[in-house]
């Protein structure tokens, strides 16, 4: 109700502004308060990241810093051996590339496997459907540090996992503290956590698929492993692409959920990009904003051929829906 | 009945028989009910545990509270054990305090006389219960209310500035034709591609400038222009037929009144889809508000419980507690409004 | 009140300029319809008048006021929409004071008003439904409610009947001309269906491509059009034509009938097939082949090939038992012959 009286209030006020200044005012003032939020937090950081990229020191306001042009670049990119990372100068940072390159492709892969099949299935005339839908979402909205902390009550010493493994009678293990378990417990946190959101845009693309295609097939007695191959799956192409590269494009920024179920470790064995352009940027003693500016503008790129590829993508898929 | 069954177990086998792929689905979906609400489950049923009893492996499914009895002569009520005694036989005894690796005990019937037991030799007595007080004492003794009140203001403030600020955009950008509009669309398209972790130092810096470092604006601010909710806003504004705005027009509406009487309550849906978005993106955001805010008593409750998960690494069953009701708004907006969000990312593809 | 002037006005959406200099002068309660086939330009005339559009060039008066430049608030004007436009979130009262809160008019006011509106358009009952609550008729009395209500110096429909069946549609015609004859206010009406033309208007202004080809009564349109193009127009099923040419004031029309024209060259001459009967043997007639025969029990629509000179179709009263593939002989009286020149005017 206050809001109401606050829109009515305003209405003599803007009527005036609008018989000086047009339809062209209006439009200006509809646009200015997002668009100036835009400018100030995205735009103009945008164009102050090139700057910082090019300077050095460790204060992080800009008038204190001076300008070395591309050496942070230089920096993150010497390297003796790209494969080896403790031969690079940077060697946190190729090894967060590594790690995120390897995350990335198993997390993907798994991901993309994972809500094909849960999106199959739900696509399915089986009962209580929407609420097998809502129970593969339910993850979606926790928290990361809800993500996190869960799953590490669940991984540690005496966690749930552990009576699980002793029942089956193996060894019990201290999940987090092993290299290899503690990447994978964060491939499969990460897509236990956005699967349903996956599932769904398949899901959709799956119902917009129509029925009578379905049908015709029946008609010509088509077994049911050649309708997948050739009907289902070059119509859900276009949905199936989108998804892939979003898992990308989400999968290289990972850090929420990861950083709170291992802290980056054991060492360095779950420390990926944006983990590093944290902790460079503001955590570590040994802080270089310059070197986080110059690592977030490397992973910007990606992000920016992965997205375009993405675009694309979608309109083609529109493109496909509309013939 | 047999329409029901049909209904329930309806699958590709025909004639009543099984598919494999019946079985494969049937697997699939119990499964992953178990996998995907096991373990909040857990958590919470772990909330309730006391801290011995969170210590213990193998761990119990349901939360138990050890019994205690009142005992003359002493003040507090004293836990309660099942002793094996030397016979063989046990007794139910009470502890009055433990001595190295035995307790000395008292049997709550007859409480003059006291009894070494050695631990070995004794099971606590427990029953199904609740720890309560891994609630109560977070809200009391540490600052979790603040923290608690802080994000409640974070979330409700970034929610409503985002609807007013997006809606109005999205009304001029899908309303009006003018010089530029594609410019302004092609800009918020190619913010998309700017995620938060791109532009973390130079954020920081414009922020620390305009003087909202460790402020809870500092939070709100630079959340409030998402370029999904502009988009979504504006996708829908454009099925409202434009005939209604002229009608308003010849009807004396300013373009204000427009705005708010005729097109803000005609996107009511999609307004209501993008409030429940904010408003759990809000709740759980959690990098930028760890990087704006320094000073204790303007966290937010995920800052605050990270922290706490990384000081107080033996307490967990605060932090499982904090967890729980950390998790609870998002679980009543999944209980309530689930519908309406895989619905909207249905239609929109957004999150 | 009500007088509305249109002085050579323009209208370029981008480079396409769609209306091409438009003179046009409306006088107080009159109703003016504006006639034409889809892409004339009707609908953007009325947009232009209504002030939801500026136009490129050229000026409007309201009343003696100038007010190319005012916005369609400021106006006076009050416009049904082809989709009635109700505001789907109100209820039908709150869609009818919505313009009257705007100028902030006192509530008792509002309130009588919209309450003899609905008296007046029988939605009374009505007053406390959502649009999407009413039937189709009833959104459209709704939406006349809502511009009645304003008092407006002049109304503008924009199709306003093309939403409705065909039974509706009659019913709403003939109520809408007593709207009219009750409220005598001024009214623009586009339409594109000539029978709501022809049956409505005190005068139609016929338009094609952005001009305007004819203004004139009704009656006048039907019996002296201007040109081909309001000739072919109005009437249905529509005239026929025929290419000749004249001689020292002499045309043979196919079948070699002869007639007299005040013109030379070459003319195109139409008859209604309403004017076409079937000859007496002696008469002089255009002979033809019939190959489509349509009985509608009142009248029979034939259709039929003339040699040299394509179709011809005529419509003859009551139930007629002729054969397809029929020789037959058309009549017709000289009064009832349009001229036309070269360049489509009408010649006498």
């Amino acid at each position: 109700m206050p809001l109401v009286l606050i829109a009515r209030g305003l209405d003599p006020v803007l009527r005036l502004w609008q018989r000086c200044t047009g339809t062209g005012g209006m439009i200006t003032f509809f646009l200015l308060p997002n668009m100036a939020i835009f400018g100030v937090f995205v735009i103009i950081p945008l164009v102050l990241n090139i700057i910082y990229s090019m300077t050095g020191g460790v204060d992080i306001l800009l008038k204190d810093r001076s300008f070395i042009g591309l050496g942070q670049y230089g920096r993150l990119l010497e390297c003796q051996d790209y494969l080896v990372s403790t031969t690079c100068r940077e060697d946190q940072f190729w090894t967060a590339v590594r790690n995120t390159g390897t995350f990335v492709l198993f997390q993907v892969s798994l991901m993309v496997c994972v809500s094909m099949i849960t999106a199959l299935i739900l696509n399915r005339k089986i009962a209580g459907r929407g609420f097998f839908r809502a129970v593969f979402f339910f993850p979606v909205l926790l928290s990361p540090v809800v993500v996190g902390l869960i799953w590490r009550w669940i991984l540690q010493r005496q966690g749930l996992m552990n009576l699980i493994v002793t029942q089956l009678g193996f060894d019990p293990v201290v999940w987090l503290n092993d290299r290899f378990f503690a990447f994978s417990a964060a491939i499969g946190v990460s897509t236990w956590a956005h699967m349903g959101f996956y599932t769904l845009i398949l899901l959709a693309g799956l119902q917009a698929i129509p029925k009578d295609l379905y049908e015709a097939a029946e008609m010509d007695a088509t077994p049911a492993s050649r309708v997948f191959w050739r009907i289902t799956l070059p119509l859900l192409g276009p949905n199936l692409a989108v998804v892939l590269v979003l898992a990308l494009i989400r999968g290289v920024q990972i850090f929420d959920e990861a950083y709170v179920l291992t802290g980056g470790g054991p060492g360095t064995s779950t420390l990926f990009i944006t983990q590093y352009i944290y902790e460079v940027g503001f955590a570590s003693f040994l802080r270089n904003p310059g070197l986080a500016a110059a690592a977030s503008i490397l992973m910007g790129l990606v992000l920016v051929v992965l997205t375009l590829i993405q675009l694309g993508l979608s309109r083609r898929a529109e493109k496909g829906n509309a013939r | 009945m047999n329409a029901v069954r049909n209904f329930v177990f309806a699958r590709r086998g025909r004639a009543g028989k099984w598919h494999w792929t019946d079985i494969v689905t049937w697997i699939w979906l119990i499964g992953g009910t178990i996998i995907m609400f096991g373990p909040a489950l857990w958590l919470i049923s772990s909330s309730f545990k006391g801290p011995a009893q969170l210590a213990e492996f193998p761990p119990t499914l349901l939360p138990y509270v050890q019994e205690v009895a009142k005992v003359e002569g002493y003040d507090a009520p004293l836990p309660l054990y099942q002793v094996t005694q030397e016979d063989g036989s046990t007794r139910v005894m009470a502890e009055i305090r433990r001595i190295g690796t035995s307790a000395q005990m008292v049997d709550p019937a007859n409480p003059e006389e006291r009894v070494s037991v050695r631990l070995t030799d004794r099971q606590p007595v427990r029953e199904v219960g609740l720890a309560i007080n891994n609630y109560t004492d977070p809200f009391l003794a540490f600052d979790f209310m603040r923290y608690l009140g802080n994000s409640v203001f974070v979330t409700v403030m970034a929610t409503l500035l985002t609807l007013l600020t997006n809606s109005m955009a999205a009304f001029a950008l899908s309303k009006y034709r003018f010089k530029g509009r594609d410019a302004v669309m092609l800009l918020i398209v190619a913010t998309l591609m700017v995620p938060l972790s791109v532009i973390l130092v130079p954020l920081y810096s414009v922020v620390s400038s305009v003087g909202l470092l460790n402020s809870l604006w500092g939070v709100i601010l630079p959340t409030i222009a998402t370029p999904t909710g502009v988009f979504l806003l504006r996708q829908y504004m454009l099925t409202i037929p434009d005939e209604l705005i002229e009608a308003a027009r010849m009807d004396h509406a300013s373009e204000w009144q427009i705005y708010w009487r005729i097109i803000l309550p005609l996107a009511a849906p999609a307004l209501a889809v993008l409030a429940i978005f904010s408003v759990v993106w809000r709740w759980n955001d959690f990098l930028w508000p760890l990087i704006v805010l320094s000073r204790r008593e303007l966290y937010t409750l995920q800052i605050g419980l990270n922290t706490y998960a990384g000081e107080l690494n033996v307490q967990w069953h605060y932090i499982l507690a904090m967890t729980v009701v950390t998790m609870i708004p998002v679980v009543l907006v999944f209980i309530f409004l689930q519908r309406f969000i895989t619905t909207g990312i249905a239609g929109a593809g957004i999150k | 009140m009500g007088r509305i002037v249109l002085k050579n006005i323009r209208k370029a959406f981008d480079a396409v300029e769609v209306i091409h200099g438009v003179d046009l002068e409306i006088k107080e309660g009159e109703l003016v319809v504006f006639v034409g086939p889809s892409g004339c330009g009707k609908s953007t005339l009325l947009r232009l008048i209504a002030g939801l559009d500026t136009p490129t060039s050229g000026s409007i008066e309201i009343d003696g006021r100038d007010v190319t430049k005012a916005g369609a608030a400021d106006r006076g004007l009050a416009m049904v929409f082809q989709s009635y436009a109700l505001y789907p979130h109100m209820t039908v009262r709150q869609n009818l004071s919505f313009g009257l809160e705007n100028q902030r008019m006192p509530k008792a006011e509002i309130a009588a008003r919209v309450d003899e509106a609905a008296r007046m358009l029988e939605i009374d009952e009505l007053l406390g439904r959502r649009p999407t609550q009413l039937s189709g008729g009833q959104r459209q009395r709704v939406a006349i409610g809502r511009a009645i209500v304003r008092n407006p110096t002049a109304f503008l429909l924009d199709e306003p009947l093309s939403n409705l069946d065909a039974e509706l549609r009659g019913t709403m015609r003939a109520e809408l001309s007593a709207l009219h004859a009750r409220l005598s206010t001024t009214m623009i009406y586009v339409t594109h269906d000539q029978v709501e033309a022809m049956t409505l208007a005190d005068r139609i202004v016929v338009l094609r491509k952005g001009v305007i080809e004819q203004v004139d009564t009704p009656l006048n349109l039907y019996n002296k059009p201007q040109n081909l193009f309001v000739a072919g127009f109005i009437g249905a099923p529509n005239m026929n034509f025929f290419k000749v040419e004249v001689k020292s004031g002499k045309a043979e029309l196919p079948g070699g009938a002869q007639i007299a024209v005040v013109h030379e060259g070459p003319v195109t001459l139409g008859l209604r097939p309403q004017h076409l009967r079937l000859a007496q043997p002696e008469e002089r007639a255009i002979a033809a082949e019939v190959f489509l025969i349509e009985s509608l029990g009142a009248e029979t629509v034939l259709h039929a090939n003339v040699e040299g000179a394509g179709q011809i179709i005529t419509v003859l009263d009551g139930q007629l038992d002729i054969a397809r593939g029929a020789p037959i002989r058309l009549a017709f009286d000289d009064a009832n012959l349009h001229a036309f020149d070269a360049a489509g005017q009408r010649i006498g």
